[in-house]
């Protein structure tokens, strides 16, 4: 008997079929091995497939959402999955086939059912009963994140206090310059009476 | 990302204090003044002032945006949903646009050249739109990495 999971998000439910792996002592309720998946959105065909699909797929959603919302061309294009924008509202989505004389299918998504689907991969990344490999576009952290905010804190704290001390250290120093030195003159006197 | 969602919930304010106490940040973010400090940061605004926003405030806005972004979910969604079609008169996504605008007009400063951008009806679609997708990819329980990402990419 097989497992069944869903993730819905309003009109996107997302159907993961499987079994637990119970040579690693999995609970009944678990998916580790996942035989098929199921992706239905509301007034669309069904999208289906087995589990190699099922990552590239997840991916493309993720890296094409991105790029929507950075300003940047938002086009996605692989073997298994084209995702190019018609306009800002409406996205064009086209899933080829890997079996031959099967003609791709094509979808036009607006922006709501973009982020229920995208909501529905976020759900099924976040469970604990379903093993998969984790996507870690939606985690990774940006390069500005990395040496953002934090580091940018940090090296401040770090770095400008010694050098303002140094700064003023200088500054003062150098005013001494232009002081008469007691010294010099104690000894041009005793130069002098010499 | 705070306007567009006070521009959804009519009592945003009192609900971002709301959120903040039950998200228990009441050490970063102690009451209503607070808030308003920290969106004060906005150099758009027409109260702008440097606080020098601290990592935990600015980790905190982050999370009470989240969790009103999740609460807020379905009208988000109708709201996109609404400037879908075209052909159909986009009532919610007109009367969204017209309650932004009052908003900007109230707080930002109309001065500004992006300020004008922003009540320009034709020019801020994108602005609204792309915020608008931002806030419904983070209700998830990883919303708060995710937005975090977002805005340090924007």
């Amino acid at each position: 008997m097989q497992n069944k999971l869903s993730f819905h998000q309003s009109s996107a439910s997302l159907e993961i079929i499987g079994l637990p792996d119970y040579s690693n002592n999995e609970n009944n309720d678990q998916i580790s091995i996942i035989s098929q998946w199921k992706l239905n959105i509301v007034d669309k065909p069904l999208i289906e497939g087995k589990i190699e699909h099922l990552g590239p797929i997840m991916d493309a959603f993720y890296i094409y959402s991105n790029l929507l919302i950075k300003n940047e061309i938002p086009i996605y294009e692989s073997k298994l999955i084209d995702i190019k924008a018609d306009n800002l509202n409406i996205h064009n989505i086209v899933l080829k086939s890997s079996k031959p004389n099967v003609k791709p299918l094509v979808l036009k998504i607006g922006n709501a059912l973009l982020s229920d689907t995208i909501n529905c991969f976020d759900q099924l990344n976040e469970s604990p009963k379903v093993r998969i490999k984790k996507t870690d576009i939606i985690t990774k952290n940006s390069k500005k994140l990395r040496f953002g905010l934090n580091n940018k804190v940090k090296l401040l704290n770090f770095f400008i206090p010694p050098f303002i001390a140094i700064c003023s250290l200088i500054l003062f120093s150098s005013y001494f310059i232009y002081f008469n030195s007691p010294f010099e003159n104690i000894e041009k006197k005793e130069l002098n009476k010499s | 990302m705070l306007l567009i969602l006070e521009t959804i919930d009519l009592n945003g304010i009192q609900s971002l204090y709301s959120l903040s106490n039950r998200l228990n940040l009441n050490n970063v973010l102690p009451n209503k003044v607070t808030i308003w400090k920290l969106r004060n940061n906005n150099p758009l605004r027409k109260s702008y002032v440097t606080n020098n926003i601290k990592l935990k405030e600015f980790d905190a806005l982050i999370r009470i945006t989240v969790e009103m972004s999740k609460y807020l979910y379905p009208y988000i969604r109708e709201i996109l949903k609404s400037k879908e079609d075209i052909e159909e008169d986009s009532v919610i996504w007109n009367d969204f646009n017209k309650r932004f605008i009052e908003l900007i007009n109230e707080r930002f400063n109309i001065d500004s050249m992006r300020v004008k951008k922003l009540l320009n009806q034709a020019e801020n679609e994108e602005t609204i739109i792309k915020s608008l997708l931002i806030l419904s990819f983070c209700i998830s329980n990883q919303g708060y990495q995710k937005l975090k990402n977002f805005l340090y990419d924007f």
